[in-house]
């Protein structure tokens, strides 16, 4: 159970990315965040395992405190949330199979981990999250030669490897090439259907009605709309997304 | 261009004011940096004229006046193409003239004398044997002086008579060696210069021995065969040498081709070091010079700036003039060629560094992050990883240029390859020099492919 209490965000430039923002989010959800570019989703998601410190509300992990802890339990927190973003974020110019590996870095021996060295199970581990995905194949390739899909599968491995009790995807399809949002979003629900949470931010409204099981939309910092994916009709889309918007599905392309 | 519409008497006026002072009319038609244009443009060129060309030249100022009314007293602004073009020809005569460029000193026997030698590199050379006689031979005469013959391995070398003042004519022979050889006959003074006996003493005295290994020949002693003497009355002991050399077969280095080795390799060496020295300094300073990192707060900032402005001037500094300096502090040698050419590497490797450092993606910084990854492992896995390869791939590249400039700072004393070659050229050795220049060839083509190759394999 994740309690984001009284959320708000305002960066030193001024500019308030979250407003007063507060929802809960049960064990087992797909969660979907919606709202335009610059609502404050990828702030939101930051702030839940705090690559941004939120400057005031609290966020509570079923008992535990995320926005005061620590630093050291930070981490142990962090290494049970895995990431998967827009950009893929990996590590280029490395191989895929230490970026996947670098997902273990919150368990294991730190003065090991910086001489490179993984111990061998690490390493079986990580083909194994490969698999899951689909592309042992490419575990000793450059992570930066291989296409977007396969790398944002990377990116999901890598998260994988965090054993993860809560997944964050800050648009994880929105890089990609339509036709393959199914394909990554389907690794998430699989994830979600064994136990994971998933918190997700997306933009294609037919995306949202097949895969969210509950949705919160943001409009300039502030939750404009918490509910089932079913209530967001063409209306409400247009209330969230203001009137000019126009629907776009991926289905059509 | 815009419309400067305006009447008869107003274009009349503007033509006029244009013939006073050049661009006016222009200017006060409202197109004021085409007017101040204009006239910059025929002030410098009337200035280059006055000051260095030929009188006919001013045609060039004076068609730029009379182009500059034509265009006041036009409806539309005119085409800038005539005056740039008549201030090119003018450029370009003008040009000519400054940097004296005259065939008429060009000569090809010169041209010829030394390209020639430089066809035939002295870099190998036949492998040979040295077969070698002397005799001592007393110059001036004392009293009582000593017969002038010696025995050594079946050989035996006799001066007759054996003394005598400059220029008397003795009578050398020897026998005992190989026989039908060409056989060198030398002077040598008491301190070892060797002098050459033949024709007018500037050639080489070469006989053949006969078919029992023997000759007998004429020699004067040389002329300036007392010169070194402290006390040219003081009897002293030369030697008349007879040589003979015979190829074994086979090729070895020639002292030059040896020499030649040993600086390129120097060369080589002293690029490396500077390179290796430059890269300690540079990546401490490549972090104070990188504008993401130090953008924060005015410190840091001021920092960035200071530090990026010592960067360019150091690097606006040639490497050779930085060697001037060094080697008057640590002597002549490799060594202050090394120190001159990392000075010059730190800035620019600094340069280059900080703007690797600026281009960090810092997406992957922040999903290690996310991992649970400490500060450390974030460096480590996020980082380096980023920064490793184009930092090598521009240390590689900066070694490369390295390479090249420490051929160039030996010349004013930085040891290694160049140094070697200047001392050729002095000594008009052109067979070496072009033992170097091909060495210098190789060097640096060797380096630039592997480093090209290796630079294409990191990015």
């Amino acid at each position: 159970m994740l309690k984001i209490q009284n959320l708000t965000k305002t960066y030193p430039t001024g500019t308030q990315a979250l407003k007063d923002v507060s929802f809960d989010v049960k064990d087992g959800e797909f969660l979907v965040v919606i709202g335009l570019s610059g609502s404050g989703k990828s702030t939101l998601l930051r702030c839940i395992n705090r690559l941004i410190d939120p400057t005031s509300g609290k966020i509570f992990w079923d008992d535990t405190d995320i926005t005061a802890a620590p630093p050291a339990e930070l981490r142990n927190i962090r290494r049970k949330i895995g990431m998967v973003f827009q950009q893929f974020n990996l590590v280029k110019r490395s191989s895929v199979i230490t970026n996947v590996l670098s997902g273990r870095l919150g368990y294991v021996n730190p003065w090991l981990s910086l001489l490179g060295y993984w111990p061998e199970d690490e390493k079986q581990r990580a083909l194994k999250s490969l698999e899951r995905v689909g592309i042992a194949d490419k575990a000793y390739n450059r992570a930066d030669a291989l296409s977007g899909g396969q790398q944002q599968r990377v990116g999901i491995a890598r998260a994988l490897m965090q054993e993860p009790k809560v997944i964050l995807a800050d648009e994880p399809v929105a890089s990609l090439d339509p036709v393959l949002s199914h394909s990554i979003l389907q690794y998430l629900e699989q994830l979600n259907k064994e136990g994971i949470t998933v918190i997700c931010s997306l933009h294609f409204l037919d995306l949202v009605h097949r895969y969210a099981t509950r949705v919160v939309a943001l409009k300039d910092g502030i939750k404009v709309f918490e509910g089932s994916a079913q209530e967001i009709d063409r209306a409400k889309f247009k209330e969230i997304y203001g009137e000019e918007a126009q629907e776009v599905r991926a289905a059509s392309l | 261009m815009p419309d400067r519409t305006a009447s008869n008497f107003q274009l009349g006026m503007s033509g006029f004011l244009s013939a006073l002072i050049p661009g006016l009319g222009q200017f006060i038609r409202g197109q004021r940096y085409r007017g101040v244009s204009i006239l910059l443009g025929f002030l410098v060129m009337l200035a280059t004229v006055y000051w260095y060309a030929n009188p006919i030249w001013y045609a060039s100022p004076i068609a730029i006046w009379l182009w500059n009314i034509w265009d006041a007293m036009s409806p539309r602004a005119r085409s800038i193409l005539l005056p740039v073009f008549f201030g090119l020809i003018a450029a370009y005569s003008i040009g000519w003239r400054v940097v004296g460029i005259d065939f008429s000193k060009a000569s090809l026997s010169r041209a010829v004398a030394i390209v020639r030698p430089m066809l035939r590199p002295d870099f190998i050379q036949a492998k040979r044997e040295h077969n070698a006689m002397w005799v001592n031979v007393q110059v001036p005469c004392s009293p009582e002086p000593p017969t002038a013959i010696r025995e050594d391995a079946g050989r035996t070398a006799t001066v007759i008579p054996n003394c005598g003042p400059v220029g008397e004519t003795m009578i050398v022979s020897v026998s005992g060696m190989w026989p039908n050889a060409q056989t060198n006959v030398v002077w040598q003074n008491p301190i070892g210069n060797p002098m050459m006996l033949g024709e007018g003493e500037i050639s080489m005295l070469v006989l053949t021995t006969d078919d029992t290994g023997s000759l007998t020949t004429a020699i004067r002693v040389p002329s300036t065969a007392l010169v070194a003497a402290p006390d040219p009355t003081l009897p002293q002991f030369h030697r008349v040498y007879f040589d003979q050399y015979r190829p074994i077969g086979g090729y070895e280095l020639s002292y030059i081709g040896n020499e030649v080795l040993k600086g390129a390799l120097t060369t080589v060496a002293m690029a490396l070091i500077a390179t290796a020295l430059a890269i300690i300094f540079a990546i401490p300073i490549s972090f104070l010079a990188a504008r993401n990192l130090m953008s924060g707060n005015p410190i840091t900032y001021a920092i960035y700036v200071v530090m990026r402005t010592l960067l360019n001037i150091l690097r606006s500094i040639e490497s050779l003039i930085v060697a001037i300096v060094f080697v008057v502090i640590v002597g002549l040698g490799p060594f202050a060629g090394a120190l001159a050419l990392a000075v010059h590497s730190v800035a620019a490797l600094a340069k280059l560094y900080s703007e690797v450092i600026e281009g960090i993606d810092p997406g992957p910084i922040e999903a290690i992050r996310a991992t649970g990854a400490t500060w450390t492992q974030t460096v480590r896995y996020a980082v380096i990883p980023q920064i490793i390869p184009p930092f090598t791939a521009f240390t590689i590249y900066r070694w490369d240029i390295n390479v090249r400039s420490a051929t160039i700072v030996g010349f004013v004393g930085g040891g290694g390859i160049g140094f070697l070659l200047i001392e050729l050229v002095r000594v008009n050795n052109m067979r070496g020099v072009s033992a170097v220049f091909i060495a210098i060839a190789i060097i640096v083509i060797t380096l630039d492919t592997i480093s090209s190759r290796i630079r294409e394999r990191l990015v």
